[in-house]
């Protein structure tokens, strides 16, 4: 298991790298240059020249990629991912301080996802083509075609701007540094991207649920004696979690990414929303590193779910 | 453990019906069907796939699943109607008085829990024993159905065991509780013949041991000669052909066992052509009027637009077929078949 984790953090080296070429060039190629903020009436061609030669624009490509990747790997120095356009903070100290409110968004969500879109799933299968089946599966339909930034709009609009029983934005209030305050505020996002979220897991969980229910073992359970409860938990769920597993894999980026859309509609000061600020204000050093570690966190999250499936599948050994 | 013993056959399975409404329309899969099963005697079901054999056996174990439902008749085990029973009886005689194994051994296992795990769930369930003893006795089990290495083997997974080990398991879970009748659906089918040979010397050897009855489905009548002591033939929902076995290999009546008969090729035997049954089974949803297997057979006559009773032919020879006991056809018109059907039905009531 060890050296197995071992060779999949070697073979994430190259991916990483190319990750890295990838958007560097993807940046590159976008209109405009990272000190066009600078330029304005009053600010002399000199002074362009000078920034362009202190931002090392006026080396050559490959040379500039070089020199960002071998500055980007050295993570343990602070200005490794240089300073921000916008505030002027290390890149680095900007995303560290970030991470614990995306977390905090992220995990409260995905913890309310896996224990609602699971027993939801599973009620969908059992009585499949039911009343409640039929329900679950037109909402979940629907909740799963609703994007993020529109169903955050329509919940602020009824649940802050009409009954005004939550707050419209942000993570706390000015002062307040509660737990209820939190809790208050977490509210609505959490609210946008669980009923996202459940609606896909629990049609993912009710498909792996069916199938599980119609494989013989279920039969024998059954034939053995066992009441329905036992041959439901103990038998069929269990085999049923299994390809759940991928799906966490998949959901851990977004863990610490963070839901871009949704913590912009709700200013949340979480990773994802910096992304999308650091985007719209052309903060190159800040977009790069957004995006490197968005990948570095998918590669993460399917070693994850890789080691995962050995604990959960007794069939799998690495 | 005391049971009780009347003078009633273990197992009596009377005018059984179940159907399954699909939205095609309705599928009788059994559809009146009657046969016995004796203490310790092991019955043969024979017939080609969809003739309802497999479902007969799960609509005993009541283990009959959406669209298909038991709409009539009654199963008696030792008098005691299975089908009126509540589903808590239901449970306790499941994997208890009646075993079941299935066809498919790579599938029938739990991948999660160890071979071990699966055989104690069933003791534990019916006995009142405790962890450590149900264990043990999974092991033992697993030691009397012919796994080297029992103790060993019981903490492996389903995946680590070839497929006869893995029937082997099977077999060793459905007998941990001594059942009085054990269900065997195609238990051999997915398997070597090599490995055939041994899972059938070794159920033979525990149903000595153990004085349990066999219901044993199969599609091959090497197995049923082989095992059974009586022989059912089904075809399409309904018993064609019942009697001993030996009556049934020397003296089969009904023109779909004989066909069954002269369809298997012998060693040594110089055919350019195997037998085969011309035709299709039916389809369910669309059956001919009169004898179900009339449009397959050889013998096919006027009178078989009227559909035959099950009558007996001989002493304990039972065949749904119009011609004669001899095998000839009847001498009798279409008009008079009533009267042939009624003759049959009071000479089949009458004492013998």
């Amino acid at each position: 298991m060890a050296t197995y984790v071992l060779r999949r953090l070697i073979q994430a080296v190259p991916i990483l790298l190319g990750i890295a070429v990838i958007s560097f060039m993807i940046i590159y190629l976008a209109p405009g240059e990272p000190i066009d903020r600078f330029r304005s009436g009053r600010v002399s061609p000199q002074t362009i020249e000078n920034l362009r030669r202190l931002y090392g624009l006026d080396q050559p490509l490959p040379q500039q990629l070089l020199s960002w990747m071998v500055a980007f790997f050295q993570v343990w120095r602070v200005d490794a991912w240089g300073y921000s356009f916008t505030d002027g903070q290390p890149v680095i100290t900007k995303i560290a301080a970030r991470v614990p409110y995306t977390l905090e968004l992220m995990g409260t969500s995905l913890f309310l996802t896996v224990i609602i879109a699971i027993p939801v799933g599973v009620l969908g299968a059992v009585r499949q083509y039911s009343w409640a089946d039929k329900i679950i599966m037109v909402l979940a339909t629907i909740g799963y075609a609703m994007p993020t930034f529109w169903l955050g709009l329509v919940l602020k609009f009824v649940f802050a701007i009409k009954l005004d029983l939550f707050p419209l934005f942000g993570r706390h209030t000015y002062g307040d540094d509660s737990i209820g305050d939190l809790v208050w505020h977490l509210v609505l996002p959490v609210m946008t991207l669980t009923i996202v979220s459940v609606a896909g897991w629990s049609r993912y969980m009710r498909s792996s649920m069916l199938e599980v229910l119609h494989q013989d073992y279920v039969r024998t359970a059954r034939a053995k004696g066992l009441p329905g409860s036992r041959v439901l938990f103990k038998h069929a769920l269990r085999n049923a979690l299994i390809p759940i597993v991928t799906l966490l894999g998949l959901t851990i980026p977004s863990l610490l990414v963070g839901a871009a859309v949704t913590e912009a509609v709700f200013a949340w000061p979480g990773l994802g929303g910096m992304g999308v600020t650091a985007v719209i204000e052309r903060d190159y050093p800040a977009v790069l590193a957004f995006v490197m570690v968005g990948g570095a966190m998918v590669i993460l999250g399917n070693l994850l779910a890789d080691v995962l499936y050995a604990f959960v599948d007794p069939r799998i050994k690495y | 453990m005391t049971v009780h013993r009347s003078d009633r056959p273990l197992l009596e399975i009377q005018d059984l019906r179940t159907h399954f409404f699909t939205q095609d329309g309705t599928v009788k899969a059994v559809d009146g069907v009657s046969y016995e099963i004796g203490d310790g005697k092991t019955v043969g079901v024979v017939g080609e796939s969809g003739c309802g054999k497999s479902i007969t056996a799960l609509s005993v174990m009541r283990l009959i699943e959406q669209p298909g439902r038991i709409v009539g008749g009654s199963v008696l085990l030792r008098g005691r109607d299975l089908l009126r029973v509540d589903d808590a009886e239901m449970r306790d005689i499941r994997g208890n008085q009646i075993s079941m194994i299935f066809q498919e051994p790579m599938t029938s296992l739990n991948p999660v829990y160890t071979c071990g795990d699966q055989i104690s769930e069933a003791v534990s369930l019916h006995e009142a024993v405790g962890r450590r003893q149900a264990w043990e006795r999974a092991v033992e089990m697993l030691q009397l159905v012919g796994i080297p290495d029992p103790a060993r083997r019981a903490k492996q997974y389903p995946h680590e065991l070839s497929g006869g080990m893995r029937q082997r398991v099977m077999i060793a879970m459905a007998l941990s509780t001594n059942p009085e009748l054990l269900i065997a659906d195609e238990p051999t089918t997915a398997l070597d013949v090599t490995i055939q040979a041994q899972i059938l010397e070794l159920m033979k050897s525990l149903r000595e041991r153990n004085r349990m009855a066999i219901m044993l489905i199969t599609h091959d009548l090497g197995v049923i000669a082989e095992m059974a002591d009586d022989v059912v033939v089904m075809y399409a929902g309904q018993v064609v052909e019942q009697s001993d076995a030996d009556t049934v290999f020397a003296k089969p009546h009904h023109p779909y066992t004989t066909g069954l008969l002269a369809s298997i090729p012998r060693l040594g035997e110089k055919r350019q052509r195997l037998e085969v049954i011309q035709g299709v089974v039916p389809n369910p949803l669309n059956l001919p009027k009169g004898c179900l297997f009339k449009r397959r057979c050889p013998h096919a006559m006027p009178v078989c637009d009227t559909p035959p009773p099950l009558q007996e032919i001989a002493r304990g020879h039972l065949s749904r077929c119009w011609l004669t006991p001899a095998g000839e056809p009847p001498a009798v018109g279409p008009e008079a078949t009533g009267e042939l059907a009624e003759a049959a039905a009071s000479a089949l009531q009458a004492p013998a």
